[in-house]
């Protein structure tokens, strides 16, 4: 409400008023005209200004604050007793007492602990319930089992513990005023805008200047002077526009929600449009977020598996009978099961009691044999050692058909392998010699390096006369043979690329968009997955890659030839702020691994070093300062912690990477369409502006009123101009690059150009046409209305006389005048519906975009049409809104200047689509 | 921008923008590009000041010179084709109605508004302290006035008294109907004289005077106060 044209109108307003009182001080019974018009433009800033915070508020999707994150009572023992106290008056080396539903009150060390857990989501972003024990596993804090944090809730059990942090000095606390102390930066879209308003701005005060001093110079009072300088100022300022600019917005806002990105402040709309690189995490944005069975290896033979969303049936060759003894193992060896009640669930979907490896394995078999719980029932467990990291293996013995037992084992490869002596060949046992080993080692070696988790499996069916069906297992003791098995088969598994980003990245790439991708996970598995989505492209290479092709050492190559680079966190924290630049700036496709949250902000500010505008994905609460930093902050809907959801200027609701890309997509899109209805609104600001001009210097009966004006800023032309925003884009707006900050403005003076001198000024002649028409019908011929002023406007005066000799009164020509309004208004608004077709497109041809492909724009051009008529059919003839009802015939007035607008610009357009790069599309593409 | 552009001060790029001698660009513009938008603009304007001249000569085509098309705003006349009469006497009391191209004034003889005529007292009364007022009605094309108009004129003040002349305020239906300045040009609309007659010891009149008689002459018009009436007021000062 304050800033921008609103501090235009304010200064309208106060000009309005001063006017009225000076009047008003000289003769009581002035013209209320002044006073109205003052409170009007009050009325339309405060109207404009709520109704833009409230599409603003509508849109926001508040998803609550920290503080309602923050627990209240804590329950302390002090002096002995327990007590309950507010949770702020915690002091360190309090004693509290936790127990589940509670909210832990500060960062705690855990005492004791009766199977405690928590959920520390809203910090890390993991969902699985953790278990909380006075042992100190791990140096990190947010990674050791005895701390509690702050804000975080107790899920079940019990535990005590002593207050180490309180309020920003707990872990949360520090990142949440980490994050309140990251300046922003403005939106793109705020500096344009700003850019555009001081361009209007300084139009309408130096015009309004220049007149005032001419008006002066010309002997007009002083006062009419002002009142002038209103005019001039109200002409310029588009009112409306800030409606229509906030309406599209949240249009595209809502747009992009069906598309599953939940913006959260409406001006990142266009911030995600001018992205040029996005920093994206890998698990869950890029990936599936599942383990997936990726590669097989049995019969000395890799085969790959389906890994898509939805796989249905797996397509390898499955003749062999090694195969069926590894899927034997594959579906006993495992403790995972199906969820009750789930039957009608595709297998896919079906939610699985287990570990994410187990579950792959379980759906991987469920896919191939269906049933994989009637088979275990078949062939009944009778003994079990799950999988523990010391023997590194998990074994299982079953019944089977023939009254044998199967002892079915998996694990790591090594771990196996060593546990073999023999290994089946299409279904025959061989020995393990060492051709085999090293086949093995091969396969194991290749499907590690792709990225994957490998594991091992092998079996042994007991011998009948040492384990009768009656033999009792015991897995304590041992007593059966855990060597000399069979070893059958590698799976390797991977949490696969969705299956829809490799064409997203390809888009991001020919939309001249940077994919950086930053993850916590393994250098290797990083960079397999960047190569299998498409960050690392097919033919780039790292410098690892270049000195291993070239045999030489990592030192040796020059660094400028590789275009893909893979940095660990550990590079990264070594490195000054100019290498990092270095980095960023010499190679086009990189991996960040296994890097903190933390360094993401490094990561983040580097990017911006670069003039970028830089979207982040993040889910952690420690992402909340890169979230914040970044131009675009993304939280991810399901995986992302409230705090990273509240940092995020952007909730992207299916985790998908895709989405960003569609998101890109709207927001270029809106940017252009901002500049149509930009341009579309700019244009009859100087038809309403030349009235003023023309009036003060040729002395002319005032064309067209102040409220009129407004009519038409805020009435007929508002909703035309929402319905560009509908617009669709004119040529692949993914084909081009994004748009340069300072280069590629939103208003440049090729759209201010246009639009003021060229259409402007069209608008302006056929709006002047139809008020020399409307005089001269009444009596009133051009020539006689030339320094007219002085008597017309005189209130003394009740014979003026026209043309014809005829004679008027003072009301008489007051309506007259009305009428001359009208018709300048009917006439602006008659060309408006030329501008709204052109404003179409800015280089294609109307046709070739099509006319009623934009609904929109019909309902727009008949809301301009039936408000004209409503106001000029008598609704408007209220006095003080000046408009009286008019001859049908005015209406076809301006016809032939809305026609010539509309050729001209066709022939605007064919010039640019015919010359591209002459001095006309430099000149005349906006 | 390049790297040696970012090292040059502002002032040099305020003077490399106003000229720059390594492109020889003059406000960011070469001398040809200024060239071609001037020309561009002078035949844009050209294009358009055509258009508007030629559009506005078509639509004065369409107007007539003697009466304008539209007198809404004016009045409202009736025509009545059967009001006919012609006399091109100027006999009083009738519309004076003439078909021919140039038309015919009636004259309007100053005689009839006797002591405020001014011939035989210049100063209209005006120095004895009963000022004389002339009253008109407003120019209107093809104006009929119905009945016998006159003009009334009422004072509020008991001491003063009014006189029009002619008598009774009457406005000979001769001087109608108007045809407009350029066929009707030694025209002259008729005029009532009032002569405001201070009593001693009155030194004010609130006068209001309508033009009453005629059905379709309005006097009465919320908005517009000066049509068909006027209300003034004289104050004799000593």
């Amino acid at each position: 409400m304050v800033g921008g044209f609103s501090s235009l109108l304010w200064a309208g307003a106060i000009l309005c008023f001063i006017a009225y009182v000076i009047e008003f001080t000289k003769d009581n019974s002035a013209s209320m005209d002044n006073l109205f018009l003052g409170i009007v433009l009050v009325l339309v800033v405060i109207l404009t200004g709520m109704f833009a915070y409230y599409q603003e508020a509508k849109s926001t999707n508040i998803i609550g604050s920290i503080s309602k994150m923050i627990p209240r009572k804590a329950l302390v023992i002090r002096d002995g007793e327990k007590k309950e106290i507010p949770a702020e008056e915690l002091v360190v080396g309090d004693i509290v007492e936790i127990k589940g539903g509670d909210q832990i009150p500060a960062d705690i060390r855990i005492l004791d602990s009766q199977g405690c857990k928590v959920d520390n989501s809203s910090l890390t972003g993991e969902s699985e319930p953790q278990l909380r024990s006075c042992h100190f596993t791990h140096e990190n804090p947010l990674e050791t089992k005895n701390i509690g944090f702050y804000s975080t809730t107790c899920l079940e059990g019990t535990a005590t513990g002593m207050v180490i942090n309180t309020g920003d000095r707990t872990i949360i606390g520090r990142i949440a005023s980490l994050a309140s102390s990251v300046g922003q930066e403005k939106t793109p879209i705020a500096i344009e805008i700003e850019h555009f308003v001081h361009i209007v701005a300084g139009v309408a005060v130096s015009i309004g200047i220049v007149f005032f001093i001419i008006a002066i110079c010309m002997k007009y009072r002083v006062l009419d002077a002002v009142i002038f300088l209103i005019g001039i100022i109200l002409a310029n300022v588009p009112e409306g526009l800030v409606a229509a600019v906030t309406v599209s917005l949240s249009l595209t806002a809502k747009r992009m929600a069906k598309k599953n990105c939940l913006v959260k402040n409406l001006e990142a709309v266009e911030t995600l449009g001018s992205t040029s690189i996005i920093c994206s995490d890998k698990t869950g944005t890029l990936t599936q977020n599942r383990m997936t069975v990726a590669h097989l290896w049995f019969d000395n033979q890799i085969y790959r598996a389906d890994t898509s969303e939805d796989q249905k049936a797996q397509s390898f060759d499955q003749s062999s009978a090694t195969w069926a003894s590894l899927l034997n193992i594959v579906t006993l060896c495992n403790r995972a099961e199906f969820g009750a009640g789930q039957e009608n669930v595709s297998i896919m979907k079906k939610i699985v009691m287990g570990d994410a490896s187990e579950t792959a394995l379980l759906k991987f078999s469920e896919v191939i044999m269906g049933d994989v719980i009637e088979r275990r029932k078949r062939n009944k467990k009778v003994a079990e050692i799950p999988f523990n990291s010391l023997n590194k293996f998990q074994l299982s013995i079953h019944e089977t058909d023939d009254k044998r037992f199967l002892l079915v084992m998996k694990g790591a490869p090594e771990a196996i392998l060593e546990k073999c002596s023999t290994i089946m060949f299409n279904g025959q046992e061989q020995p393990l010699d060492e051709s085999a080993r090293e086949a093995f080692q091969t396969a194991y070696m290749l499907l590690g390096g792709l990225g994957e988790r490998v594991l091992g499996f092998c079996h042994l069916y007991l011998p009948e006369d040492e384990f009768p069906d009656t033999y009792s297992f015991d897995t304590e003791t041992m007593n059966f043979p855990t060597s000399d098995l069979c070893f059958v088969g590698l799976i390797s598994l991977i949490d696969p690329p969705r299956s829809n980003v490799p064409d997203a990245i390809i888009k991001c790439r020919s939309a001249g968009i940077k994919v950086i991708m930053v993850t916590g996970d393994h250098p290797i598995t990083a960079k397999a997955i960047a190569r299998s989505v498409g960050i690392i492209s097919a033919n780039s290479e790292t410098v690892e890659d270049i000195a291993k092709r070239l045999k030489i050492p990592v030192e040796q190559v020059n660094k400028r030839e590789a275009k893909a680079a893979v940095v660990s966190g550990m590079e990264l924290k070594e490195m000054s702020p100019e290498q990092l630049d270095e980095l960023l700036k010499n190679h086009s496709e990189i991996v960040f691994a296994r890097t903190s949250p933390q360094q993401k902000l490094i990561i983040v500010e580097g990017c911006q070093r670069q003039d970028a505008v830089v979207a982040v994905t993040g889910d952690g609460v420690n992402d909340s300062p890169a979230l914040k930093k970044a131009n675009i902050g993304i939280a991810m809907g399901f995986a992302g912690s409230d705090a990273a959801k509240i940092a995020a200027d952007m909730v992207l609701l299916d985790d998908n990477f895709a989405s960003i890309v569609t998101g890109i997509e709207e927001g270029r899109l809106i940017f252009d369409n901002l500049k149509k209805i930009i341009a579309f609104t700019l244009t009859k600001n100087i038809a309403e502006l030349c009235p003023f001009l023309i009036f003060i210097i040729a002395g002319v009966p005032l064309p067209i009123g102040t409220i009129v004006i407004l009519f038409i800023d805020l009435g007929t032309d508002i909703i035309p101009s929402i319905a560009l925003a509908y617009e669709k884009a004119e040529s692949d707006i993914m084909n081009r690059k994004p748009r340069h900050k300072k280069k590629d403005r939103l208003v440049n003076h090729q759209l201010a150009l246009y639009s003021y001198l060229h259409i402007g000024i069209l608008q302006s002649v056929g709006g002047f046409f139809a008020y020399f028409t409307a005089y001269a019908v009444q009596g009133f011929r051009p020539d006689l209305l030339l320094y007219l002023r002085p008597l017309w406007v005189d209130d003394t005066i009740n014979d003026l006389e026209d043309s014809y000799g005829q004679e008027w009164t003072k009301y008489q020509r007051n309506h007259l005048e009305w009428t001359g309004y009208t018709a300048y208004f009917v006439a602006v608004m008659v060309q408006q519906i030329a501008d709204v077709i052109i404003r179409k497109t800015r280089i294609n041809s109307i046709f070739q975009q099509g006319l009623f492909r934009n609904k929109y724009i019909w309902v727009g051009i008949a809301s301009q049409i039936i408000i004209a008529v409503i106001l000029s059919s008598g609704f408007g003839s209220v006095p003080i809104l000046s408009f009286t009802t008019l001859r049908v015939q005015y209406w076809f007035v301006a016809v032939p200047y809305a026609i010539v607008i509309w050729l001209y610009d066709e022939f605007r357009k064919l010039l640019i689509r015919r010359y591209p790069g002459s001095w006309w599309d430099k000149n005349m593409y906006y | 921008m390049s790297k040696e552009e970012k090292k040059l001060n502002p002032e040099d790029n305020w003077r490399n923008f106003i000229y720059n001698p390594l492109t020889s660009e003059v406000l960011g513009r070469t001398a040809e590009s200024w060239g071609l938008i001037f020309l561009f603009y002078v035949v844009f304007y050209g294009f358009l000041a055509a258009l508007f001249t030629f559009m506005m000569w078509v639509m004065l085509q369409t107007l007539s010179d003697e009466t304008p098309k539209y007198q809404d705003l004016i009045a409202s006349p009736e025509y009545e084709d059967s009001m006919q009469e012609k006399n091109i006497e100027c006999e009083s009391g009738i519309f004076f109605e003439q078909k021919s191209r140039s038309k015919l004034a009636c004259k309007f003889s100053l005689k009839i508004l006797q002591v405020c005529s001014g011939l035989n007292d210049s100063s209209y009364g005006f120095d004895e302290g009963s000022p004389c007022v002339i009253l008109k009605m407003n120019r209107i094309i093809g104006l009929k006035p119905e009945g016998n108009p006159s003009i009334q004129c009422h004072v509020k003040e008991e001491r003063v008294n009014l006189v029009t002349f002619p008598d009774a305020g009457k406005i000979d239906l001769m001087y109608f109907p108007y045809y407009g300045k350029k066929a009707h040009k030694n025209y002259l609309q008729p005029l009532v004289a009032l002569k405001v007659n201070f009593q001693p010891g009155s030194e004010e009149a609130s006068i209001e005077c309508k033009v009453e008689g005629s059905p379709n002459l309005k006097n009465q018009d919320e908005r517009d106060k000066f049509l068909g009436r006027i209300a003034f007021k004289v104050t004799l000062a000593h």
